[in-house]
């Protein structure tokens, strides 16, 4: 098991302290500040190749900032992030371009994703020639064929245009997009929130199984629990712009140690009748904090059942590893109380 | 929906060659659009009406025995008859081949200067709306700055200083024209930019005039197309406007909009003179404001009234 902050010359991603804030400008006459979002606001990772790594967290928690901060659609204000050892935060704007296709996005919204005035062949023919721009033709046809085939979809509508394809056929459009430039870290963006439930397990399998045969590593963001749990290799638990809880998908979910994530647990319905009556929900009262003034010490303090000491309403605590493998923010008002009681 | 036992795994397959043929047709938005546009009557109705009109301009000076400077000062001012079917102004000039060569400029001023605003419009307004920040900030002030010009002092200064010519007229009004263009696709642009399909674009490494050409500037032209359609007519009022006041085109050149002057400083005593090239041009202007109309209630379903 490696630690937080891996090796950036061998794990395959590794965040050390990212930070993405933004600056919200200084007011027209007096020039004070608006203040600055700090939307990710200090996250180090390590993802091995071949995981998949759920990312859940409430809305605006930053999942979504620090996701496109890994791709790059953001620079980071500070941290740096390795991939495959080279340090992508470190390139120029001007030289990543030819870097971005080692890491690629699955969007949300399959009907905002997919450019409307262009034709799947278009679409993806323009994305396989950024890995191969020589292809053309009958041989850049062929490749989106395979491309279409691999995402279950017939070859022979290549022609289409997405308004002419069901949202689950576009999200595997969207798909295909994503696997085209042939990368090796896709960050799925809440891939199926946007799609019927009956459509989501099918797109949740093609991802498991394209991650699985093709070798890709996987960031799959979702405030869904359930689909979470259910594609995840290890869980990372998101709250205020800060990792407060990290560990194996199964540790996460059956054995929770932070309040917030136990609290998170507990909303997840059970499919048993009986089971689902008896489920011991943990209610969080209140809305996270803006993250523009958020709290000193551990974050969670203005919305935790258990009253803190002082001490950890000024001075934040630190993520330890309190089994191995299985991180935590080292509360001890948030960790190790029995909540259930 | 597709079946799971199909799928293949990317590279393990020799896929065959897909013909071209064999695929299925897909039906563009521009298609659909042209659909819609040719169900709407009044609009297919204009646009027939336009193009008869303006095949009768630029081929009908070629079949005329007349020319159109050509007086004739002994049939001056006859009224509409066999010989000449619209009739001769004061000059004895036939009102028909004046009307058809008129008709030639104020098409052709309505045409270039409406191409030159959309070719400036699109590309300044997607190129601050893309860009954004204080370039699109400064952009745009500049564009506030020439809409705040009054229009027609902005003209006479110009015929002042470079002398009448119809080619400063073409100038002037393109000045004019491409600011609300370029306003309107960089506001379009500007919301397009948050599009997902974008992202997509950036983060598959393609390069800014890539994403403008290819990804912004073609879902921005369906508002574009209708202002463009409905900036020809405006286009060509102005002209005569301008003709009207003396600093369009100079006699004894004609457009609409100086045989509409000539025609109505006598029109108590020879009517026709100003009821032809009115009607021409009062026909021509509903024509392009209905193909407008058409074609934003096609490229815009949602829009569409029932």
């Amino acid at each position: 098991m490696n630690a937080l902050i891996g090796n950036p010359q061998e794990d395959f991603l590794v965040l050390d302290e990212v930070k993405t804030h933004f600056d919200m400008g200084t007011t027209l006459l007096t020039r004070e500040s608006k203040g600055v979002v700090k939307a990710v606001d200090g996250v180090s990772l390590t993802i091995n190749k071949g995981e998949i790594l759920g990312l859940v967290g409430e809305s605006g928690c930053g999942k979504s900032t620090l996701s496109r901060t890994i791709m790059q659609l953001l620079r980071p204000t500070s941290g740096h992030i390795w991939l495959k050892g080279r340090e992508l935060s470190a390139i120029s704007d001007a030289d990543i371009r030819s870097e971005r296709i080692n890491f690629q996005m699955i969007f949300q919204d399959p009907y905002a994703s997919l450019n409307p005035r262009m034709t799947v062949l278009d679409t993806l023919g323009e994305a396989v020639r950024t890995r191969h721009p020589e292809l053309k033709g009958d041989a850049l046809r062929g490749r989106v064929a395979e491309l279409l085939r691999t995402v279950g979809m017939n070859p022979f509508q290549m022609k289409r245009y997405p308004h002419e394809f069901s949202g689950g056929q576009r999200q595997r459009v969207a798909i295909a997009r994503a696997l085209a430039p042939e990368p090796e870290l896709i960050i799925a963006d809440e891939p199926v929130s946007a799609l019927d439930v009956s459509i989501q397990s099918q797109i949740l399998n093609l991802l498991k199984r394209l991650t699985r045969e093709l070798g890709l590593t996987m960031i799959f963001i979702s405030h869904d629990l359930s689909v979470v749990r259910y594609i995840s290799d290890r869980i990372a638990v998101m709250y205020l712009g800060k990792i407060i809880e990290l560990g194996d998908a199964e540790a996460i979910v059956d054995h929770p140690l932070h309040i917030y994530t136990k609290a998170l647990m507990s909303a997840i319905p059970e499919p048993d009748p009986n089971a689902e009556r008896n489920r011991h929900r943990i209610v969080l009262e209140g809305d996270p904090p803006s993250p523009m003034s958020p709290p000193d010490g551990c974050k969670f303090w203005p919305r935790s059942p258990v009253e803190h000491s002082e001490e950890l309403k000024t001075v934040e605590p630190p993520l330890v590893e309190m089994q191995p493998g299985h991180w935590v923010s080292n509360c001890p008002f948030c960790v190790g109380t029995d909540h259930q009681a | 929906m597709t079946d799971h036992s199909e799928t293949a795994v990317l590279g393990k397959d020799s896929a065959p060659v897909i013909a071209e043929e064999e695929l299925v047709e897909g039906s563009s938005l521009w298609k659909d659009a042209w659909a819609r546009l040719r169900k709407n009557k009044v609009a297919v109705g204009s646009l027939v009406v336009f193009v008869l009109i303006c095949l009768f301009c630029v081929l009908g000076p070629f079949l005329s025995p007349y020319d159109s400077n050509a007086q004739d000062l002994f049939s001056g001012a006859e009224g509409p008859s066999a010989d000449h079917w619209f009739g001769t102004d004061t000059l004895g000039r036939d009102l028909m081949v004046r009307v058809m060569v008129g008709g030639r400029i104020s098409l052709m001023v309505g045409l270039v200067a409406t191409v030159v605003a959309l070719a400036i419009g699109v590309i300044y307004g997607a190129t601050a709306g893309y860009i954004g920040g204080k370039v699109d900030a400064s952009m745009m002030r500049f564009v506030d700055l020439l809409y705040a010009l009054p229009f027609t002092i902005f003209v006479i200064l110009l015929m002042v200083a470079f002398g009448r010519s119809m080619w400063l007229m073409f100038v002037a009004i393109g000045c004019v024209e491409w600011l609300s263009m370029a306003r309107i696709v960089r506001s379009g642009v500007l919301s397009l930019k948050k599009q997902e399909f974008v992202e997509a674009a950036v983060s598959l490494g393609y390069s800014h005039s890539r994403i403008i050409l290819r990804h912004l500037i073609p879902n921005v032209l369906g508002p574009v197309i209708v202002i463009a359609t409905l900036t020809v007519p405006a286009v060509m009022l102005l002209e005569a406007f301008l003709s009207f006041l003396g600093l369009g085109v100079q006699p004894p050149n004609a457009s609409w909009g100086v045989l509409i002057n000539e025609g109505q400083a006598n029109m108590e005593i020879y009517p026709w003179l100003l009821l032809f090239p009115a009607a021409f041009f009062a026909v021509t202007l509903f024509c392009l404001n209905f193909i407008g109309d058409g074609l934003r209630d096609a490229l815009d379903p949602k829009s569409a009234k029932d």
